[in-house]
C-alpha cells in the first residue's frame, strides 16, 4: 500500500532521514516509535509532500508520491494530522471540517455528503458546529483535526503524536476513532512517543533511531522486543525477543 | 442639535471611506503578517492616476475606480510575485522596511512625473450638497461613502462566502494547516495582497475628490490607516470598520466643537485609552489557545 525506499530527507542542516525503508500494508495501523530526533515526524512530512526527499521514493500502490506537491498527494488519498495545532482558530468547527474538503469544493453534493458521513463518525462536529476551533479543548481539537482529514475519504491517514497533551478520556475517544477508521479499511501510519499506547493501538510497529529504521514487526513483537523494553518501557515489558521481529543493521537494511 | 447630527453624519460618511482605505492594510496584515506601509503610497498613486484621467478624459473621478481597482489588483499581484514573496516568512519588521522602500519609490516616481504640487479632482458636484431637512450632505462625500460601503460589502462577501475567501482566511490563521488541506500558500498570499492593493483603487479615486494631495501625502495617510487598524485590532476587518468610524467621528466632532487642529490628535488619544484596556484592539480576539500560549 505505502512503501518508502531509501528515503533521505532533511531541512537544510543535514539529512534527518538517512535511507528509510518502510512498508505499510493496506488496512493496517503502523506505529513508528523512537526517541526524539529519530526522524519519526519527518517520515510523515515526506509522505504527505510537505518535505521533498533528496533521495529515495515513496509509493502508494503504483502511484509515486515523492516529488509530487502536497495538494497532489492529498488528491491521491493521503491526509495528515500534524503534531502541532492544525485547526483554523477563528473559524467555526463546521467551517474547519469543510476546509478539509477544499480539493472537492466544486462538487457541492459530494462535499455535503462527506460532511454528513463525517458528522456521523465524529458527532462532535455537529454538536459543536458553531464553536470556534480555537476555543476547543485539546481532545476536541484532535477529534476535529481527524474529522477534517476524513472529508477527502483518505486511503492513508497519517497521524503525528495523536496522544500529545490529551487526558485519558480524550485519549480513549481518539483511540476509538482510529480503531473505527481501521475497521473501515483506512491504512493508518502514526507516530507516537507514548510507546505503550501507540503499539497497543497498532497492528505493526516500526522503531526508528538516528534517521534509520532499527526494527520492524507486528506491534506485539516490537513491544516485546528486549531492546524496546529496555529503551522505552523501563524494562517492564516482556523481554522475549519475537522470532519474526526484524532487526536492521546500522545502514537501516534488514539484517536477517 | 442639528449641528451635532450634521457632525455625526459627516463623521460616519468619512469613516466609511477610511474603513475602505484601511481594509486592504488589515487584510494583508491578517493573511501574511505583512505591514504594508506602501498602502498610503498606493492611495496617492491611484489618486494621481484618477486626477489625470479626470483632467484629460473628463471621466468622473469616483467612477474611475472601475479602471483603477483592476489596475491595482494587477499591480498588487505582480508586486507580490516579484518583490513581497522574497520576505515571505520573515518578521513583520522586515515587511515594514521593504514596503517603506516601495512607498519611497512610488513617491519619487510621482514627484518626477506629476510634480510636487497639491492636486484635487473637482467634478461638477464637488461643491453641491443633498439637503435632508436642515442637514447638508456634501454629494462627493455621499458618493464616496456609497462606493466605499459597496466595496467593503463585496470584500466581506468574498472573504466569508467564497472558497477563495475561506482559503485566504485559513492561510491567515494557520498557514501550515492550510497547506495540509491543499490551499496553495503562494497563490493565496498573492491573491490576498492583490485584493488589499485593489481596495486602494477605489480608496484612491475617492481620495482624489475629497482631499487635496501631493506625492508626499502618503505619510499622513499611512499613519491614519495604521492608527485605525491598531484601534480596531490588527488583521480584523470589522475592527477596521469600527476604528475608521471612530476616527471619522473624532475628527468631525472635534472640528465642530473644538478646533480642526485638534481633530486628529483626539483620535490618537482614543487609541491610547483603548489600548490601555484592550491591548489587542477593539476587535482583536483572544481565544482559549491565546490564553494557554
Amino acid at each position: 500500500m505505502l512503501e518508502l525506499t531509501g528515503v533521505v530527507a532533511g531541512y537544510g542542516g543535514g539529512a534527518v532521514l538517512q535511507g528509510v525503508d518502510l512498508v505499510c500494508d493496506e488496512g493496517t495501523i503502523t506505529c513508528v516509535v523512537g526517541p526524539n530526533g529519530a526522524g519519526k515526524s519527518t517520515v510523515l512530512r515526506v509522505v504527505s509532500g510537505l518535505l521533498t526527499p533528496s533521495e529515495g521514493t515513496v509509493m502508494m500502490g503504483d502511484i509515486q508520491l515523492s516529488g509530487q506537491s502536497a495538494a497532489a498527494i492529498l488528491r491521491a488519498g493521503v491526509t495528515q494530522v500534524p503534531q502541532s495545532q492544525a485547526l483554523f482558530p477563528h473559524m467555526s468547527v463546521r467551517e474547519n471540517v469543510l476546509m478539509g474538503g477544499f480539493l472537492i469544493r466544486r462538487d457541492k453534493k459530494l462535499l455535503m455528503s462527506r460532511l454528513e458521513q463525517v458528522q456521523q463518525l465524529v458527532p462532535l462536529v455537529a454538536d459543536r458546529a458553531a464553536q470556534h476551533g480555537g476555543n476547543l479543548s485539546g481532545g476536541q481539537r484532535r477529534m476535529v483535526e481527524i474529522a477534517r482529514c476524513l472529508m477527502l475519504d483518505p486511503k492513508v491517514l497519517l497521524l503525528d503524536e495523536p496522544s500529545l497533551g490529551l487526558d485519558p478520556r480524550s485519549l480513549a475517544a481518539v483511540a476509538e476513532l482510529i480503531n473505527r477508521l481501521h475497521g473501515d479499511g483506512v491504512t493508518v501510519l502514526l507516530v507516537e512517543q507514548n510507546v505503550r499506547l501507540g503499539l497497543g493501538l497498532a497492528t505493526h510497529g516500526v522503531v526508528m533511531e538516528g534517521g534509520k529504521v532499527r526494527l520492524t514487526g507486528s506491534a506485539t513483537e516490537v513491544m516485546n522486543h528486549p531492546e524496546i523494553a529496555t529503551l522505552y518501557l523501563g524494562g517492564t515489558s516482556a523481554t522475549t525477543k519475537a522470532a519474526d521481529a526484524v532487526p536492521h543493521d546500522s545502514a537501516g537494511a534488514p539484517s536477517q | 442639535m442639528t449641528e451635532l447630527l450634521q457632525a455625526v453624519i459627516l463623521g460616519l460618511l468619512i469613516g466609511g471611506v477610511y474603513a475602505l482605505m484601511a481594509s486592504g492594510l488589515t487584510l494583508v496584515f491578517g493573511v501574511m503578517n505583512i505591514i504594508n506601509v506602501a498602502q498610503g503610497a498606493f492611495l496617492i498613486f491611484v489618486a494621481m492616476v484618477t486626477w489625470w484621467l479626470w483632467k484629460h478624459t473628463g471621466i468622473d473621478p469616483i467612477l474611475a475606480s472601475v479602471i483603477t481597482t483592476p489596475m491595482m489588483f494587477g499591480l498588487g499581484w505582480v508586486l507580490y510575485r516579484t518583490v513581497i514573496v522574497r520576505i515571505r516568512g520573515s518578521s513583520p519588521s522586515m515587511s515594514v522596511l521593504l514596503t517603506f522602500g516601495l512607498a519611497l519609490t512610488i513617491e519619487g516616481v510621482l514627484n518626477l512625473t506629476a510634480g510636487n504640487k497639491f492636486k484635487s479632482a473637482t467634478p461638477s458636484y464637488f461643491e453641491e450638497s443633498f439637503r435632508v431637512g436642515s442637514i447638508a450632505l456634501p454629494k462627493a462625500q455621499v458618493y464616496g461613502f456609497v462606493a466605499a460601503i459597496l466595496v467593503l460589502g463585496a470584500l466581506y462577501v468574498v472573504l466569508t462566502r467564497t472558497w477563495t475567501g475561506r482559503a485566504i482566511r485559513a492561510s491567515a490563521q494557520n498557514p501550515s494547516g492550510a497547506a495540509l488541506v491543499g490551499v496553495g500558500a503562494t497563490s493565496t498570499a498573492a491573491l490576498a495582497f492583490a485584493l488589499g492593493a485593489s481596495t486602494s483603487g477605489v480608496g484612491g479615486s475617492i481620495l482624489s475628490v475629497l482631499y487635496p494631495f501631493f506625492p508626499a501625502s502618503h505619510y499622513d495617510w499611512i499613519s491614519r490607516l495604521l492608527g485605525i487598524i491598531v484601534l480596531g485590532g490588527m488583521g480584523s476587518l470589522p475592527g477596521a470598520l469600527v476604528g475608521a468610524l471612530v476616527l471619522g467621528l473624532a475628527e468631525t466632532l472635534t472640528a465642530t466643537y473644538g478646533s480642526l487642529r485638534w481633530a486628529t490628535l483626539v483620535f490618537y488619544v482614543v487609541i491610547l485609552a483603548v489600548l490601555l484596556f484592550r491591548p489587542q484592539g477593539l476587535f482583536g480576539t483572544r481565544l482559549r489557545e491565546d490564553a494557554v500560549a
